[in-house]
């Protein structure tokens, strides 16, 4: 904490993470501003200045206004679902042991699967015709189901592969956490008489608080970028009902050649998600604050 | 972290009860076990039904059933002749590592900074993790434009190159945790035993965090060779095409070959597998690093 140190951090350690911050983060933001006001084709950047045009286009396109909506209902739905399902599954391994070992590196592999084969192993699943679902439904005499057919279907659908995928993340972070939670803590509890559950409700958990905020707040930011399993999976439909921000600012920009519109698109989301995560932020702030 | 210690100094100091039923623990023990396998077999469900379609014939697979009726092999090698699968791996592993290379020359250095720069530290830290926030997408745009102006646009280096920077935040934050861990005392006495501030860097700091290190250049790895967004919009055919790529453009196809991309799949997930349960404690203390913080 003592800012006096016999250490001395030279300063050009610095140098390599500006640099990165240049590029990859003041240089697009400067940019995609800049193809937001003006008028792009892929081939040619920055031709004349158009004033709010593509905001106007980016607003009216059918696709678009719906998808920010779609991408904080899926941002929301897949932490709140992943918070759960993981906090359950930490609960699980950390009563079990105080190292995850082989069972905890197994439940982590969909985390390191490649989302493409995630969505392709999905969608092989649930193929209407030689799907795994189907299969089985058939064998026990059921009538056969299409989740990818029906707009409601296919968005839960989607929450479920990205839960599939990211629920060992979340498992992982609050089992770390579940380490640091003191013995004494519990068995104090245990000695007021309280319950396995009830220590688990009223002192394990208000003590991790912290990481669960954190955890949130990652998530959220994950679930924003979501875009490989909808491309796979979905293709965005039926019609746009699973088209995310993402989606749809990339198919715009690089199968539409909608520069404009796709740079406009890109920083009215931006601010959508700026403006979300804020509000997370916030709150973890203000925890952090009365723990001091 | 603060909160840790105001909490458990409100905590009376009670006289330990430990759970006196030892067998009854034991029971316990094996039914979590139990509990957390089948868990982990359901959630392995899809990855296995994945590997069965790999040697079903497609008569096979459209008559349903969660096992081949009859192993059929031909998928595998049929797989190799209809696209260079060979190429497209190679390309995954190119991009993978040469962006593992540019994300650690940007994050050892970073990290420490950030470690141990005070108040400066804190701040770049906070920049780069909040540039972590803005999806990705946003810098699909720019990052075309600038590719192409580098003619690195459709090659593995620019892939590399994007790849390798997307990580850093991630990279940074998992090496923070471990900087802060080395005692700055093992600096100092360094420090006064005449070896410089770079010299002491290499020799004392870089052995420590090494193991911090590996797991971030795992990570990352994972990350890159996982990586489909950029790898769609900068690689425009099959010279800088990954293996995710490679993947989505199945289907694109009318006649689906469900076996030769269930093939695809998992020659695609093979290594990733491998290195993850290889390096498992690696990789635990890496991904968890953060939340110990």
């Amino acid at each position: 904490m003592t800012a006096r140190s016999a250490v001395r951090v030279p300063g050009a350690l610095a140098v390599p993470p500006v640099a990165f911050l240049a590029v990859f983060a003041a240089y697009p933001l400067v940019y995609v501003i800049g193809l937001a006001f003006t008028d792009s084709t892929l081939a040619r950047p920055l031709q004349r200045w158009t004033g709010f045009d593509n905001f106007r286009t980016a607003l009216e396109s059918q696709s678009f206004t719906g998808s920010l909506w779609r991408s904080v209902l899926f941002a929301v739905l897949a932490a709140a679902v992943q918070l759960v399902l993981g906090t359950a599954l930490a609960l699980l391994l950390r009563a079990r042991a105080r190292r995850p070992g082989l069972l905890g590196t197994l439940l982590l592999l969909p985390l390191v699967t490649p989302p493409v084969m995630v969505g392709v192993a999905w969608k092989l699943l649930l193929a209407p015709v030689g799907g795994a679902l189907g299969g089985v439904l058939h064998a026990l005499g059921l009538p056969g189901v299409n989740p990818l057919g029906s707009a409601t279907g296919a968005f839960v659908t989607l929450v479920v592969i990205d839960s599939w995928q990211w629920t060992p993340f979340v498992m992982l972070l609050v089992y770390a956490a579940l380490l640091g939670v003191p013995d004494d803590l519990r068995e104090a509890a245990a000695l007021d008489g309280a319950g396995r559950w009830r220590t688990v409700r009223s002192v394990v958990l208000p003590y991790i608080e912290p990481t669960l905020l954190s955890v949130v707040l990652l998530k959220l930011v994950i679930g924003f970028k979501v875009f490989d399993i909808v491309y796979v999976v979905t293709a965005g439909g039926p019609g746009f009902s699973t088209t995310t921000s993402t989606y749809d600012i990339q198919r715009t920009a690089l199968q539409e050649f909608d520069v404009g519109g796709a740079a406009a698109a890109t920083v009215l989301f931006s601010l959508l998600i700026g403006l979300v995560t804020s509000l997370v932020a916030v709150r973890r702030k203000r925890h952090e604050e009365v723990a001091v | 972290m603060t909160t840790l210690e105001a909490t458990g100094e409100t905590v009376a100091h009670e006289t330990a009860v430990r759970s006196p039923a030892r067998p009854a623990a034991r029971r316990r023990t094996t039914g979590l076990t139990a509990l957390l396998a089948v868990i982990a077999l359901l959630a392995a469900v899809p990855v296995l039904y994945v590997a069965s379609l790999s040697v079903r014939s497609r008569d096979d697979v459209l008559n349903g059933g969660l096992l081949p009726s009859r192993l059929f092999w031909r998928n595998w090698p049929d797989a190799f002749r209809a696209v260079d699968l060979g190429h497209y791996i190679a390309n995954s592993w190119a991009v993978a590592a040469g962006s593992v290379v540019l994300t650690l020359l940007v994050a050892v250095p970073g990290a420490y900074f950030t470690a141990r720069a005070g108040r400066r530290g804190a701040r770049l830290a906070t920049l780069v993790l909040s540039s972590y926030c803005a999806p990705p997408v946003v810098a699909v745009l720019p990052l075309f434009y600038l590719l192409r102006n580098l003619e690195l646009n459709n090659t593995v280096a620019g892939l590399a190159l994007v790849d390798g920077l997307a990580n850093v935040p991630v990279a940074i934050w998992l090496l923070d945790g471990f900087v802060r861990q080395v005692p700055k005392e093992i600096e100092e006495a360094a420090w006064l035993d005449g070896l410089g501030t770079w010299a002491s860097l290499r020799r004392v700091v870089l052995p420590l965090i090494s193991p911090g290190v590996a797991a971030a250049a795992l990570i990352c790895f994972f990350l890159s060779y996982n990586e489909f967004l950029f790898a769609l919009s900068f690689a425009q055919d099959s010279t800088a095409q990954t293996l995710p790529v490679l993947l989505s453009l199945f289907q694109g196809d009318k006649n689906v070959e469900f076996g030769q991309q269930a093939v695809v799949s998992l020659i695609g997930v093979a290594p990733v597998y491998v290195l993850a349960v290889a390096a498992q404690r690696r990789l635990v203390a890496g991904l968890s690093s953060g939340a110990l913080k």
